[in-house]
């Protein structure tokens, strides 16, 4: 009885779970250049950096803020999920930055294999890749 | 004749500066991986309206014949980041709203070198020199720009075209401060600076009769902005000290002062598929020091709207609004101010209450197509040059606006 109660619990808990781990497999991963020196960031600093208006990493050094298009699906929920803002919203934000000089546009890539490349060569570059387009040129950062 | 006689000289100063400083920048740096071009970045936008009305002219004949498409914005910016705390930037304007043709002349709308003092992960400090965008209310900085306006016209009881010249930029020293606190961000902004006061100002104090040079003095504003859970929230609160002096050069009428002190205060509400927004400015202005008495005034006048809109289909949105000026709280039917101009300048002039229907739709990203409707009541913002006697104007009206829109 007892163990037809536990084995039903851990069913139940197994499926509670599945939705979970289905989500943080599709989580969009916030992706860096190796060379940068900040293995976390705040989502905060996150956001304001996607937004065009922190231009720096926090040891100082110039961030390239690299993105895909507005209605690219992974851009979505990246932005979604990662930053709470919608790509609407962060379009304009682009749009007031660099139309009243306060600031400049993020750079456009058009595809994931792209945006590995770019934050693999670029010195400071900031993107986000899906898990299956990593490779050991670029690190994950963690945000906080 | 102001705009073009005190403007060039300072506009020459402000871009010999600022080319000298792009130089600078795009000399190759010792020591550095990059050369400063490669953060080089040219945008640029242009808007081509088509403006219908039934009665009263907005920007041109726009109620006779087809209409009128003498509504143009054309503009062109280049910014560079010479050091990873500097950003140089400058934008050139061209823009036609009625008027003449050679109001269409580029003028700089804004040059400046932003320098970050402070940048960690919990805030940011910084000055812009320069001549930089006044930060008023949601939509002032980019205010020429289609692609960052909800309709075609912005609320023009808070955004007024009539005297533009004195809301767009100032030449000084803005600087900015952003929090990051656990649930939003706070950011400051205040300057310091020269506004523009051009023939639309001169025109609206109705100076423009008198010889005599309106020159701005220098001037402040601030603003203290908090974005709650990512922007879902924004609240601002801003205001503005600003003045000019008229060195009159008409026999027996003495020198006067302007001065314009608006408080506004903005709010919106922003969920994935639509935008609740609403601002409200308590507009104190006057003239001043004049010997003669019927050109010296002081009234505090109340502009405010609401505005819903509403996305569809990812690359559509639609809008509703209502914008309600008052020239002169203690006179907001306007009945005082046609009795004593004895009956020539009619009640209506001083309110509008406009309703809008509008309609974005962005089929590419580069593109931008905008349709809407305004029904309004009152003549309270519209534009002098394109109805010179206010006799001839209609109380209630009806204006539709159509505009194609290009970035890059």
């Amino acid at each position: 009885m007892i163990r037809r109660l536990a084995s039903a619990l851990g069913l139940l808990l197994l499926l509670g779970a599945m939705p979970w781990a289905a989500a943080d497999e599709a989580r969009v991963l916030l992706v860096a250049n190796a060379g940068v020196d900040s293995p976390r960031l705040t989502r905060d600093t996150t956001r304001a950096l996607f937004a065009m208006r922190q231009r720096t990493w926090p040891d100082g050094r110039a961030a390239r803020i690299f993105v895909l298009p507005n209605r690219h699906p992974v851009h979505a929920r990246f932005v979604k999920q990662r930053l709470s803002v919608y790509p609407h919203q962060l379009q304009l934000a682009w749009d007031r930055v660099v139309f009243s000089g306060t600031g400049q546009a993020p750079h456009r890539v058009a595809t994931q294999a792209e945006m590995l490349e770019q934050i693999a060569t670029t010195p400071g570059a900031l993107g986000y890749l899906e898990r299956e387009y990593l490779d050991d040129r670029v690190q994950v950062i963690t945000i906080q | 004749m102001i705009a073009s006689k005190s403007s060039p000289s300072s506009e020459a100063r402000l871009a010999g500066m600022l080319g000298a400083a792009l130089l600078a920048a795009a000399a190759p740096v010792h020591g550095h991986d990059e050369g400063a071009l490669d953060t080089l970045q040219l945008h640029g936008f242009l808007s081509q309206a088509l403006v219908v009305s039934d009665d009263n002219n907005v920007f041109g004949p726009s109620s006779e014949g087809a209409g009128s498409l003498q509504f143009t914005e054309l503009g062109a910016n280049a910014s560079l980041r010479p050091h990873e705390d500097v950003l140089i930037a400058a934008q050139v304007l061209s823009r036609r709203a009625g008027g003449d043709a050679s109001d269409a002349s580029p003028e700089l709308d804004y040059g400046l070198i932003d320098y970050q003092l402070l940048s960690d992960q919990r805030r940011n400090l910084g000055v812009q020199v320069g001549r930089f965008k006044n930060p008023f209310g949601f939509y002032n900085q980019t205010r020429d720009v289609a692609f960052t306006r909800p309709s075609v016209l912005l609320p023009q009881s808070i955004y007024f075209d009539r005297t533009r010249s004195l809301a767009l930029s100032a030449d000084g020293v803005l600087s900015y401060y952003e929090e990051r606190l656990p649930q939003g961000t706070l950011r400051f902004q205040a300057g310091v600076g020269r506004v523009q006061a051009g023939d639309d100002l001169r025109r609206t104090l109705r100076l423009d009769d008198f010889s005599g040079d309106l020159d701005p003095e220098t001037s402040a504003i601030g603003q203290i902005r908090y974005e709650h859970d990512g922007g879902r929230i924004v609240a601002a609160i801003g205001t503005a000290d600003v003045g000019a002096h008229f060195d009159s050069r008409q026999p027996g009428l003495s020198d006067g002062d302007f001065y314009f002190r608006p408080w506004i205060l903005s709010l919106q509400y922003n969920a994935e598929r639509w935008s609740l927004t609403g601002e409200y400015a308590l507009r104190e202005s006057g003239l001043e020091n004049f010997n003669d008495p019927r050109l010296n005034f002081d009234t505090t006048g109340e502009s405010w709207y609401l505005q819903y809109t509403r996305r569809f289909l990812d690359d559509w949105q639609w809008l509703i609004r209502y914008d309600s000026l008052v020239n002169d709280r203690d006179d907001p039917d306007g009945s005082a101010f046609e009795e004593k101009t004895g009956g020539a300048i009619p009640a209506h002039s001083q309110y509008a209450r406009d309703i809008t229907l509008g309609l974005q739709w962005t089929p590419l990203p580069r593109l931008l197509l905008s349709g809407e409707y305004h029904h309004v009541d009152g003549t309270g913002w519209l534009p002098l040059r394109d109805n010179p006697d206010p006799d001839e104007t209609a109380e209630r009206w009806n204006l539709w606006l159509f505009q194609l829109s290009l970035r890059f």
